[in-house]
């Protein structure tokens, strides 16, 4: 069948912009799907084989001090496999700039521990020695401060400055994202970087003997977290015991294990819209096709070729579109690939991470191109068996010449120009095509919106979190919980301050049945104006007097509601024998965009934890030329573990949605693209379709322009119906995308405000009008006397 | 001579949406191997009707066919494909060649699917086309577009040759060039020739005429002394 190949390669070249606009979709959804596969492949991959080579923990405790020599005792506990006892202090880094917020977290190594825990990998250099001043650092720290091994670095540690030799790098499964607490939202490595030393050595820095401060753990095979926490609860309770975290709500693990998740989703929604488009497209195409071949098929069946013979061949249109956009699409997702997994190894420090070339992914882009497109060339060409010869010669009958629904509208229908009603009857004279292009539109509509609606998300959440909850200009965080009377007191005559407002911040688990979660339970003063918790219309909510208030994501988390009890504890009460816990009324579900928190009155709280009037941070309002001179003033103090201004948190707050902006952006571009290629494939069809209509047009004396309004007025038409469907579609998306981004750092409102609505409705317009223009140069270099002199 | 084709009150009805139309209505006919036939007839009368079940491009709604004595009436598509696959080439009024195909590669294409196909290019020399082979469709005349449909229809080979008004689209001139080609097929090769046409000036060449009139066989005109394409006008 070479000379049905040969025809099929000229029917391609000859209508190649929309063979090329269909190759182009597809390739677009396979790029997604085999860039972000290979690259959350990698990322599992790397994470599995990292943490087992590691030995990572099952679990992870905080207490102010536990017998060195006991750790080994608590792997008695039943099952409990191994523990490891470890020093972990975050201490500043002395630079010459003087408001530098630059902090290291020490981690010790314990080399006489044979079962080690959280073993750190080696990436260069040596280890420390014990003893002496040494430190690794990861990797990321080290090349973000332009520092080398061999170089020193000045600490404060406990008030001393300590110079410590950097002898090498090393990243630990602990830290493979590197954040200094779940406020800070995105990791910065010029600020923030882990350090381990010898147990022995810090021991020394640190002036502690014989204690540990942080306990990590495996389990024994089988072992639930659960059964063993109450154990290790009760025998660290005497040490001052903080909190105990499972390895799923590690802040680490837990992030990397939701991005994981996330790809996942993505990879398995996002190329399919593509591929459905680029479906709609190639099934719309292939029918104009055999529309128009239908005298070349006929001639085909009577000169004694089979059905078969001719299905297929016309399912080779598909077949080499599908082949050419999956082997794009793949080849490009695999070259795509490679950047992709660098972008993750700059948020995710996993040693395995790489990408490679993948037979595998390249082998499943195939495979779906040509599925989704063979489908849709078998659902177009079907119709070719139904045809005998001698009926497929012939033209079609004429389809019905009713009336369509809209010119019942008789007002609206003799408004319009006589092009207008011929395109927009053919809109109802060719139902299925109609259908399938109003899905398309409303497919590239809804991913515009939600795509715009993010861009404005993302806005709203920067202005609303820095100008309307964290009104303060300074967070003073403390060391230790502190009466607040005396601290405050100190603050508040410090220059330049206008107001000052204590805090309550302390770790708790919020349980709703066998639903649970750690987060930070916030204590605010009543009448605080510099931290405040806005309902859902942005107005400032009061704290109530008894109670507590959840955020949306936390109730949803918990599925509960206004009205329902939940039982909340915390490492910081006081317990009495009977009472870990309270049960508390949940008063309020509250939107918060950035972070996870619960809220209570200050009083409240100190109430529940029945350690008198607390707090762990105080909120400034102060003049901000004064804020570099408190920084100054509070770096050393031991009490004090961090000082924020509003623009370090800004700062940080945006560059978290700068990561969204790509995202944005590319959706916005890869929807455009397909709504061209949509609107484009139908200007094309109706042009061949209308070719001698247009042309009698022209001759009749209309411009190209006049000629144009009977296809554009079929497109607005589809595009009127495609954004009506496309609303609800968006708000949808727009739900689930907001689902799978938000976690417990922040989370995105499934809100589509009217400006999303109207900015989509305008892009899509927009990539419409492109491709219009496209008709209209046809249109303008239609050989209109040949068209009326050839027979049909 | 043998009987190539029986035909026993055939009748086709077509439904155009609600309304039923019965094109033939009972025609009876033999035809001979190597008969030169012309099917004449008025627009409606059923010509095209009639050579479109002969040469299996649709299956009368009653009746019987006979194709060297096999029943065409009974067998299915698969083997009526296989019946125009082989034994039957057609010859149509708009030539029907495929755009993006040039001369050479139009016919080359029946030749493909052919049991016995004969050589493409012996064929374009017997049309006088071998120097037109690498021409698309859209750069030749009427008349050569017609020539490259013979070619077409005979490269296969095959018993029967049907021609649906291969004329109608030609001025004379070239239109006497493209029967002479037909009479060549049927004298030399004893190729069957069944040609429909209003123009009653082609009858002159057959062996027989059949004339219909109303879907039915009016009658049947035996030619003694058939005329060669250059004696006749019109």
């Amino acid at each position: 069948m070479v000379m049905l190949r040969r025809k099929a390669i000229r029917d391609i070249k000859e209508n190649f912009g929309v063979y090329l606009a269909c190759i182009i979709v597809i390739a677009i959804g396979l790029l997604l799907y085999t860039s972000m596969s290979i690259a959350v492949e990698s990322m599992d991959k790397a994470q599995q084989e990292f943490y087992t080579e590691t030995n990572f923990a099952d679990g992870f405790i905080t207490v102010t001090g536990y017998p060195e020599n006991k750790v080994n005792s608590l792997t008695l506990l039943p099952g409990i496999d191994q523990v490891t006892g470890r020093i972990v202090k975050e201490v500043r880094i002395i630079d010459q700039e003087k408001n530098s917020n630059k902090y290291l977290k020490m981690v010790t190594l314990n080399k006489s521990n044979a079962t080690q825990i959280n073993q750190i990998k080696l990436i260069e250099g040596q280890l420390p020695r014990e003893n002496q001043p040494e430190i690794l650092v990861d990797p990321k720290f080290l090349e973000v401060n332009h520092l080398s091994i061999g170089d020193s670095i000045d600490l404060s540690i406990d008030g001393n400055q300590v110079p410590l030799y950097i002898t090498g790098t090393g990243q630990s499964p602990e830290f493979i994202y590197i954040m200094r607490n779940a406020q800070d939202l995105y990791p910065s490595a010029e600020e923030f970087g882990i350090a381990y030393i010898s147990l022995d050595t810090l021991k020394v820095l640190v002036k502690e003997k014989g204690q540990v401060n942080d306990i990590v753990f495996t389990l024994e095979e089988g072992v639930s977290f659960d059964s063993v926490k109450d154990n290790l609860q009760a025998e660290l309770k005497p040490y001052g015991f903080r909190s105990i975290v499972p390895r799923k709500d590690q802040t680490s693990h837990s992030i990397l294990t939701s991005e994981i998740k996330q790809i996942r989703t993505t990879t398995k929604t996002l190329p399919v819209v593509f591929l459905g488009v680029a479906a709609i497209i190639l099934y719309t195409m292939l029918r104009r096709l055999i529309e128009q071949q239908r005298v070349s098929i006929g001639t085909l069946k009577a000169f004694g070729f089979t059905d078969l013979e001719i299905v297929l061949h016309y399912l080779s249109y598909p077949m080499v579109i599908g082949t050419t956009g999956g082997l794009l699409g793949g080849l490009s997702g695999i070259a795509l690939s490679f950047p992709l997994t660098t972008m993750y190894r700059n948020f995710f420090a996993l040693p395995g991470l790489k990408s490679e070339f993948s037979f595998k992914y390249l082998f499943i882009s195939l495979a779906l191109a040509l599925v989704f497109s063979v489908l849709s060339g078998i659902k177009g060409s079907l119709d070719i068996l139904r045809l005998e010869p001698a009926q497929a010669m012939r033209p079609p009958a004429p389809g019905t010449a009713r009336k369509t629904l809209i010119e019942k509208f008789s007002w609206f229908w003799q408004s319009l120009s006589s092009q207008a009603q011929m395109g927009i009857r053919d809109v109802f004279r060719t139902p299925t095509r109609s259908v399938f292009n109003v899905v398309g539109i409303a497919v590239v509509y809804s991913l515009m919106t939600v795509s715009w609606s993010m861009q404005n998300m993302t806005d709203l959440l920067t202005v609303v979190q820095l100008e309307q909850v964290q009104t303060y200009d300074v967070k003073l965080q403390l060391s230790e919980p502190s009466p607040t009377g005396a601290t405050k007191y100190a603050v508040a005559h410090d220059p330049g301050v206008s107001r000052v407002e204590p805090i309550l911040e302390v770790p708790a688990s919020l349980r709703n049945g066998w639903l649970k979660k750690e987060v930070a339970l916030m204590g605010l003063a009543e009448g605080s104006r510099l931290y405040n918790i806005l309902d859902k219309n942005g107005l400032r909510l009061e704290v109530p007097d008894h109670g507590i208030l959840l955020s949306e994501h936390l109730a949803k988390s918990l599925n509960v509601s206004v009205g329902d009890i939940i039982y909340v504890e915390s490492s910081l009460r006081r317990e009495t024998i009977s009472q870990k816990g309270e049960n508390l009324l949940v008063t309020g579900v509250v939107p918060q965009y950035v972070g996870l928190n619960a809220f209570m009155k200050d009083t409240e709280l100190q109430h529940f934890l029945r350690q008198g009037e607390i707090s762990t941070a105080m909120l400034i309002k102060m003049d901000p030329a004064e804020v570099g001179a408190m920084k100054s003033k509070y770096q050393n103090a031991s009490n004090v573990s961090s000082i924020e201004s509003r623009k370090d948190t800004g700062a940080k707050i945006e560059k978290m949605m700068e990561s969204f902006g790509f995202t944005v952006w590319l959706l916005a571009i890869l929807g455009g693209i397909c709504g061209f290629a949509l609107i484009y494939n139908s200007s094309i069809i109706s042009l061949s379709e209308r070719k001698r209509e247009l042309a009698s047009l022209r001759v009749l004396g209309m411009t190209p322009r006049e000629v144009l309004r009977v296809i554009t007025s079929e497109q607005w038409t589809l595009y009127a119906f495609g954004v009506l469907l496309g609303i609800p579609m968006a708000f949808v998306l727009s739900m689930s995308m907001a689902q799978s981004m938000s976690n417990d750092m922040y989370s995105l409102p499934a809100d589509l405000p009217p400006m999303a609505l109207l900015g989509a409705a305008v892009g899509t317009a927009f990539s419409v009008l492109v491709a219009q223009s496209r008709a209209y140069y046809k249109i303008k270099s239609l050989p209109y006397v040949e068209i009326l002199a050839t027979r049909d | 001579m043998d009987i190539l084709m029986e035909g026993k009150n055939l009748r086709k009805n077509y439904s155009t949406g609600e309304v039923e139309i019965e094109v033939l209505k009972g025609i009876d006919f033999q035809i001979f191997s190597g008969e030169f036939i012309v099917i004449l007839g008025q627009s409606g009368s059923g010509k095209t009707t009639l050579l479109n079940i002969i040469g299996g491009m649709t299956q009368a709604s009653i009746g019987e066919l006979y194709y060297k004595e096999q029943p065409l009436h009974e067998i299915d598509d698969q083997q009526l494909t296989l019946y125009r696959r082989n034994e039957v080439g057609f010859v149509f009024q708009n030539y029907n060649l495929m755009p993006n195909l040039t001369v050479y590669e139009n016919v080359r294409l029946v030749a493909e699917i052919a049991e016995n196909p004969l050589s493409v290019l012996d064929i374009l020399r017997e049309v006088g086309l071998e120097n037109w082979k690498d021409h698309f469709p859209a750069q030749l005349s009427g008349g050569q577009q017609q020539r490259v449909a013979i070619a077409r229809a005979i490269v296969k080979n095959p018993e029967l040759l049907l021609c649906d008004e291969p004329t109608g689209a030609l001025d004379i001139q070239t239109g006497i060039q493209v029967l002479k080609a037909l009479q060549k097929l049927n004298l030399n090769y004893h190729k069957t020739v069944i040609i429909i046409t209003h123009n009653v000036e082609i009858a002159k060449m057959a062996n027989r005429v059949f004339y219909l009139k109303d879907g039915l066989l009016d009658d049947v005109k035996v030619i003694e002394k058939p005329l060669c394409p250059e004696e006749i006008t019109w």
